[in-house]
């Protein structure tokens, strides 16, 4: 049944490269440089798909990334399928398969073109209108309207294909590579500017490279001819890259600019191994042209959207640069000049034309007498008021139009046809230029809306600025280049142009018919199915600004972003409301300009380079020791080591048992350290800590705890004198850069007085912390010289010494309350340090334990966690911590914060042990407690912050915050679960050895 | 993205910067010596004016320097950058 | 007694690209603001702190990049050398305890990851904003950036010769990255 279309030789196809490919599972050839949608027509298929809400039967409309009808499923259940493509986009490649969406069972035969005949029934609105209650009933609607609305299908298996991103710094970006593109670039790059000039399609030279009909000549050769030998200089241009297949899709402030770059779309599947598919490219361009061309307007009239009805200037596109002829009987639709070039190239091509249908009372330009004289008929002043045929036009009716355009006059008459070429004049691409926050004017005389006020340092060329004769581009852009590079002279200055463009319109946007409106059926936005009657609707109801029409009748909001209807959804607002067009204004250009990948957004960062991980010195180890891992800000810690099978809780109480019993080992790498050095360490550690540092002898430690200026806790950790001017610092693990970051802060704004270098040396060193009762018969194995006793080396101390010769500091610091030593020793030897110390430690069963062990351990002593315990809501004072705030102090970070009314109240959320009367019963951190939980609404005290079973005091223990909880010692509360409610007792938050025995066992 | 120039490293992506709020702040020198009011005026008030702003910003992902900029938040517009400690200069 | 280990502890011929851990270099942070400071450092080591931004300086023995107006890292241009460690105690005695400023042992802080061959700019452009146009023509240029996300010290040490400073722990990360992207280059 399908016949072929394809004309005599064209240059852009290579007709001895046959390709196969499927759609909706026949099978169709084409020719390399063919797109889907030029090889669907060459094969004389026009229907490819069903309307969003009727459910119409809809054909290609256009040539390009505006079209709104031909969206298709790529490949289709494999795990590379992509929906919502548009076939005027696709390169075929042998083995494609596409299919139309939007149907079911068939695009010949679809179901849901009984919504056509409903249509009354679904007017603008209607979801909103119909679906709004009962509210819990939308969950079921939403099913219906979903499978019934269809988008194509999203792809189940993971993306096999691999995606990233590029950074690109030009002097000038060029975008589009038309006729005014490719003379932008030229002069850019001559001029010694690194430039970068990209276009979404595979061919440069925008329409110019297929315009060579005999009326226009640029230097006496045909536009074609001209534009190619620029394409070739340009190409030997050693400071211009080119990228094709290239769409830029956002342009954002300071010339920052996304653009996505096609590289294996159009390669068979089996080429495409190990190459990146897309790339997303972040374009920083110090200066920008956008040359973005121009949009052929549709017309909109009754039943405008029938398979066969395309733009004018995607019928020339199809037959002058794919050869393919849309139909055998044509009859062109327009109001301006632009469908007579249509109607020359048919004419040199031998396809026939029936009849020109011009909106215009008297076109007499050159090129329309021209065309009369080839025989054509040609009806002025008449417009279509009907067209028929199901799943292809059959036949156009058209009457004669009012002087007023409003209404139609005389007899009908019909004029059979398969394809129908409408030109509307044309709408500059100006998404890009508004997305960079510029301003547009609205132009009267052709109505279009083009650049005014530039945000940037960028123009807009040609006709995305209203240029649209090639003659105006040729004799303006030269001017324009010279201005915006400030130079004297381009190679385009003295062109020799020879045109017959004539650029007068008659521009109605909603052309009437014989039929009553209400029964007539003329598309504004056809990807989403809106029609002028809709917009009418939405005024009528009230609506009254652009967006809210808009999203009412959805003009405009479909994948396309309206690409094609929105002027004439602005026009027949205008016109409906009485107002001008250019005080309207237009409705938001948003980001994409085309559709992106999922896949090109992310780029690499997936799988492993989803997120950065931090591996410590010992790292090696833990994972040849099968230790599980915990992520912890961006570290990868070792959460617990199983043996034997056990689960976590097993490993956690065999590890928490063993650092008590005897010795365990922890990597402690990750905690931040910040080395202090200068005059005013100090002083700089009294004001940044709540506690007192000027009387802390050298070789001493002391834990600090630090505030927010508002009072809460914000970090704490362990800081060493080494020397009189010479501190390191310890931080959590997740605060570090925060902290290092916040010092700075104070440093060089506040205080910059003082003299104090921070600098961190967290990586510098690995850190393994041994504690329990043999920690220190393990340590003194290690360094058999060093003098351990409490004297010489007492709890809060430390010393500088050597293993085998590398110099290392060794803390005596604890945050299990076990007897501890944390041994700091530079990288390079951290993963041996951890072996020799687990060698040693053979006879006294040293055990690793994980991050998990340690928060068990540390919560038997009751030491908070930052972040966990704390949620920037505490102060020292709510964590029972008043020991650590200095009463002499005259000023820290956060002092004054602590007496403000709000801080001083006794019933804040304050740090608490808890108790299960149940010992087995072990709380969930994050529940809540109360304190009667039969009172309704429960009022809610507090939550459980951290909570474990301790195997060293064979119970459950938890720290929790509860409003006024310092007071509540003793007292019964009550923890509501889903299924029971467990009573706990508040207790000290010390839970183990509160005389700290064994810090000197 | 905004391009920052750095007083100290020059043009930098807005992607190596972290944003640090209003600037010429300056914390109380005597804190003990305000009422609640007067610490909670400078502990929480800040201002968010559409149009020009002082701010302070930080080359997080460079020198690691603070700086001050002045800023037209309607079109972000950069009007100046300039090292802590210096006046700030009349736009 | 104890083993030494690199952090990465591998290299990579791709064909346009090598990776390699240049290990073990000994580094220092030098810290200081003053006229002193300048002088002391420059009579201690031979050679004077590069004070204009995003430079370097190097003699035979050594390296030094700016870092930040205060702030410089300084390090041994050959693996293995023991003369670095009079470097270091003269500088501590001459700046430390003079309280010119502050020097701080970073060897292990910092890896260092050279890189050669023709295509490394095209590899930054993949994971790194800053701008290398006239960064790759400049020998002795250096910057500090972001790459995948992580911060480095960048060097153009020579043509088609970059040398790279991660902090270690992030280091294997960036290297798997690095390996990734260059294998299809």
């Amino acid at each position: 049944m399908s016949t072929n279309s394809r004309l005599k030789t064209s240059k852009f196809i290579d007709e001895t490269s046959r390709i196969s490919f499927k759609f909706n599972n026949k099978t169709y050839y084409g020719f390399k440089g063919d797109t889907l949608a030029s090889a669907l027509l060459a094969n004389d298929v026009h229907l490819v798909g069903r309307s969003f809400k009727y459910h119409r039967p809809r054909g290609i409309m256009t040539a390009g990334s505006e079209e709104p009808n031909a969206i298709v499923q790529i490949n289709d259940g494999t795990a590379v399928t992509e929906p919502n493509v548009r076939a005027t986009e696709v390169e075929i490649y042998e083995g494609l398969e596409a299919s139309s969406q939007n149907c079911w069972p068939s695009v010949n035969f679809d179901i849901g073109g009984i919504n056509n005949l409903l249509s009354p029934l679904l007017p603008a609105g209607f979801y909103y209108k119909t679906f709004m209650w009962p509210a819990s009933f939308w969950e079921k609607y939403e099913y219906f309207i979903r499978k019934s609305a269809g988008l194509g299908k999203s792809p189940t298996q993971p993306d096999p294909d691999i995606y990233e991103h590029q950074y690109i710094h030009c002097d000038v970006l060029v975008i589009g590579a038309g006729i005014s593109g490719i003379m932008a670039a030229k002069t850019a790059a001559k001029n010694g500017l690194k430039t970068l000039l990209v276009d979404e399609k595979p061919i440069l030279g925008g329409n110019t490279i297929y315009k060579d009909n005999e009326d226009t000549s640029i230097n006496n050769q045909t536009p074609s001819k001209w534009i190619s030998d620029q394409i070739n200089e340009l190409e030997k241009l050693d400071n211009l890259e080119i990228k094709k297949r290239t769409s830029v899709a956002a342009y954002h402030g300071y010339n920052y600019l996304l653009a996505r770059e096609n590289l294996t779309d159009h390669l068979p599947i089996h080429e495409r191994k190990n190459k990146i598919r897309q790339r997303l490219l972040k374009i920083r361009a110090k200066k920008v042209i956008t040359s973005t061309g121009a949009l052929e307007r549709p017309l909109v009239f009754n039943n405008n959207d029938r398979p066969g009805i395309l733009l004018a200037s995607a019928l020339k596109r199809y037959s002058d640069l794919f050869g393919v002829a849309c139909g055998k009987k044509n009859v062109l639709f327009t109001n301006n000049d632009s469908a007579y070039e249509t109607a020359l190239s048919f004419i040199n091509k031998g396809i026939k034309i029936e009849a020109i249908i011009d909106i215009r009372e008297n076109p007499n330009s050159k090129l329309v007498k021209k065309i009369e004289e080839n025989q054509i008929k040609i009806f002025k002043g008449y417009t279509v008021v009907d067209t028929s045929g199901y799943k292809r036009i059959n036949k156009v009716s058209i009457m004669q139009l009012s002087k007023d355009g409003q209404k139609v006059v005389g007899n009908k008459i019909e004029i059979p046809c398969d394809c129908l070429g409408m030109s509307g004049g044309w709408t500059p691409a100006v998404h890009l230029f508004t997305q960079s926050g510029g301003k547009l004017s609205f132009r009267e005389e052709d109505q279009v809306f083009i650049p005014k006020i530039y945000t940037s340092k960028q123009i807009s060329l040609g006709s995305c600025n209203g240029d649209f004769s090639l003659d105006s581009i040729i004799k303006n852009i030269p001017g324009q280049l010279k201005q915006f590079f400030e130079i004297n002279s381009t190679e385009f200055d003295n062109l020799d142009i020879e045109s017959n463009e004539d650029l007068s319109k008659r521009n109605i946007w909603l052309l009437p018919s014989d039929k009553i409106f209400g029964k007539t059926k003329p598309f504004v936005d056809y990807q989403n199915d809106a029609t002028a009657k809709d917009i009418k609707l939405a005024l009528r109801e009230g609506f009254r600004s652009i967006e809210h029409v808009k999203r009412y009748t959805t003009t405009g909001m479909g994948t396309d972003q309206g690409k094609l209807g929105n002027m004439h959804a602005l026009g027949i607002i205008a016109d409906t409301a009485g107002v001008k067009m250019g005080e309207l204004g237009t409705t938001t250009f948003r980001p994409p300009y085309t559709p992106l990948t999922f896949g090109t957004i992310v780029g690499r960062n997936v799988g492993e380079y989803f997120d950065i991980f931090r591996k410590t010195p010992m790292h090696d180890w833990h994972e040849q020791n099968k230790a599980e891992f915990e992520n912890v800000g961006q570290w990868k810690r070792a959460w617990y080591y199983p043996k034997n099978n056990e689960n976590m809780h097993q490993a956690v109480q065999r590890e928490s048992k063993a650092a008590r019993d005897s010795a365990g080992i922890l990597d402690a790498s990750t905690l931040g350290k910040i080395d202090i050095q200068g005059t005013d360490a100090s002083e700089f550690l009294n004001r940044v800590y709540t506690n007192a540092w000027s009387k802390l002898a050298i070789g001493k430690c002391r834990y600090g705890l630090m505030l927010n200026e508002d009072g809460m806790v914000y970090d704490d950790g362990v800081t060493t004198r080494l020397d009189e001017n010479h501190y390191i610092m310890t931080t959590t693990t997740g605060g570090a850069a925060n902290v290092l970051g916040k010092l700075e802060d104070y440093l060089q704004t506040e205080w910059p007085e003082l003299d104090v270098y921070l600098t961190s040396v967290t990586d510098h060193y690995a850190t393994a912390s041994v504690c329990g009762p043999n920690s220190k018969k393990i340590l003194q194995k290690i360094i058999p010289d060093l003098d351990l006793s409490d004297d010489n080396f007492p709890h809060m101390s430390f010393k500088n010494a050597k293993i085998d010769g590398v110099k290392c500091r060794i803390m005596r610091i604890s945050f299990t309350g076990e007897h501890s030593y944390e041994i700091n020793i530079p990288a390079s030897y951290g993963k041996s340090l951890w072996e020799k110390c687990m060698e040693a430690g053979k006879e006294y069963n040293i055990t690793p334990y994980g991050t998990e062990t340690m928060h068990l351990l540390r919560a038997e002593k009751g030491f908070i966690i930052v972040g966990q315990d704390t949620d920037a809501t505490l102060t020292p004072i709510d964590l029972q911590m008043d020991w650590i705030v200095s009463k002499k102090k005259y000023d820290f970070i956060g002092k004054r914060s602590l007496y403000r009314s709000d801080t001083i109240k006794e019933d804040r959320k304050q740090l608490v042990g808890l108790l299960t009367d149940d010992p087995n019963e072990v709380l969930e951190e994050g529940a809540q407690i109360v304190a009667d939980a039969n009172k309704k609404p429960i009022e809610m005290l507090g939550h459980v912050t951290s909570s474990y079973y301790s195997p060293n005091l064979n119970k459950s223990i938890a720290l929790g915050v509860v409003r006024g909880g310092k007071k509540m010692l003793g007292q019964k509360l009550i923890i509501p679960m889903e299924n029971k409610n467990i009573n706990v007792t508040v207790s000290d938050p010390v839970f183990l050895d509160k005389e700290n025995k064994r810090l000197n066992a | 993205m905004f391009v920052i120039s750095c007083p100290y490293c020059g043009e930098r992506e807005q992607s190596e910067f972290k944003a640090g709020g209003e600037a010429h702040i300056e914390r109380p020198k005597q804190p003990t010596e305000l009422s609640d009011d007067e610490w909670a005026e400078y502990l929480f008030m800040r201002k968010n004016i559409k149009g020009i702003q002082y701010e302070r910003w930080n080359h997080a992902h460079g020198c690691r320097k603070w700086f001050n900029m002045v800023r037209d938040t309607s079109n972000d517009e950069i009007k100046a950058v300039y090292k802590m400690g210096e006046k700030p200069p009349s736009v | 007694m104890l083993n030494f280990q690199t952090a990465i502890n591998d290299q990579k011929n791709f064909s346009e690209i090598k990776l390699n851990e240049i290990s073990p270099i000994r580094k220092l942070i030098l810290r200081g603001k003053s006229r002193e400071f300048l002088s002391a450092v420059g009579k201690t080591i031979n050679i004077l702190l590069p004070t204009e931004p995003n430079t370097s300086s190097s003699n035979g023995e050594i390296t030094i990049i700016w870092l930040s107006p205060d702030e410089w890292i300084i390090f041994s241009n050959s693996i293995d050398n023991q003369d670095f460690n009079q470097i270091e105690e003269k500088l501590v005695q001459n700046i430390c305890k003079t309280k010119l400023g502050a020097v701080i042992d970073v060897t292990d802080q910092f890896v260092m990851i050279n890189l050669t061959g023709n295509k490394i700019f095209d590899l930054f452009q993949k994971g790194s904003p800053f701008n290398f146009n006239e960064f790759r023509n400049k020998k002795g240029a250096t910057t500090q950036t972001l790459l995948a996300k992580i911060d480095v010290i960048i060097q153009n040490k020579d043509q088609n010769d970059i040398n790279v400073f991660v902090r270690r722990s992030f280091s294997r990360h960036l290297y798997s990255w690095m390996s990734d992207s260059a294998s299809r280059l």
